[in-house]
């Protein structure tokens, strides 16, 4: 059940592709949060993607793919905190507002988490797609039987 | 086993599962080889489905986080049992054939 293999594959670029369009709604969604429970405005995430070996659910079918290494999926490896300062604007009234009266805003393009959003929306279909690839593949090899 | 059929290469089962499996069968119990192939098979695919079938109860309760990693093991299901019906359609065709000779 080799062939399979590859559905472990794309399974695992459409986790990652979904875990990273999570964070991006999670930076769509904290646009204008100025309170965190670690104090200060929130901070914009990023993903780390890296390479993991896949395939099978016994030790021997683990080891076997991360020795051989010519097939790897994808994992989110960490989800790291964009450095970027934060934007201050004047607005005294807020109860966010420093002594100067500028209030700390997360420093968050809405259009770039747009395309970030619909980057990882295109990766999701390409993968499906890889996956009825495969799905097609090996019903076409079931054919030769017939 | 003694070949009737001349012309045609000898079929051993137990040789058949040597390939299959890789495991080598000490025993010369060559009658049962292909059945015990066949009925790893349909454990295994047993298996596939069990873990199709736990990943959607998973998912419909609310346990699982991923929708495509159901549909991914549902599809692996599928296959693994179109696969062993294509098999069984073999067999079965070729049981059919033998039945027909006529002398």
């Amino acid at each position: 059940m080799n062939l399979f293999a590859m559905f472990d594959v794309s399974g695992s670029a459409l986790t990652a592709e979904r875990e990273r369009a999570e964070v991006v709604a999670s930076n769509m969604a904290n646009a204008d949060t100025t309170r965190t429970a670690k104090g200060g405005p929130y901070q914009r995430q990023e993903v780390v993607f890296g390479s993991t070996p896949v395939g099978g659910s016994t030790f021997a079918e683990r080891l076997a793919s991360a020795a051989d290494g010519s097939v790897q999926g994808v994992q989110v490896v960490k989800v790291v905190g964009d450095p970027t300062a934060p934007i201050r604007r004047f607005d005294p009234s807020h109860p966010d507002a420093d002594a100067q009266g500028y209030v700390s805003y997360p420093a968050i393009n809405p259009v770039q988490e747009m395309v970030d959003l619909m980057g990882a929306s295109r990766s999701y279909q390409l993968n499906v797609s890889a996956m009825q690839s495969t799905k097609q593949m090996i019903q076409q090899s079931l054919e030769i039987l017939t | 086993m003694t070949n009737t059929i001349q012309g045609l290469p000898s079929f051993d089962p137990g040789e058949f599962q040597q390939k299959v499996s890789g495991t080598s069968t000490s025993s010369s119990d060559s009658s049962s080889g292909f059945w015990d192939t066949l009925k790893d098979t349909l454990n295994q695919v047993q298996h596939v489905q069990n873990e199709a079938d736990q990943k959607v109860t998973d998912l419909v309760t609310g346990k699982g986080e991923d929708i495509h990693s159901a549909m991914a093991a549902v599809e692996k299901a599928d296959l693994s049992f179109q696969l062993v019906m294509q098999v069984r359609n073999k067999i079965v065709q070729a049981y059919q054939q033998v039945s027909q000779i006529q002398f």
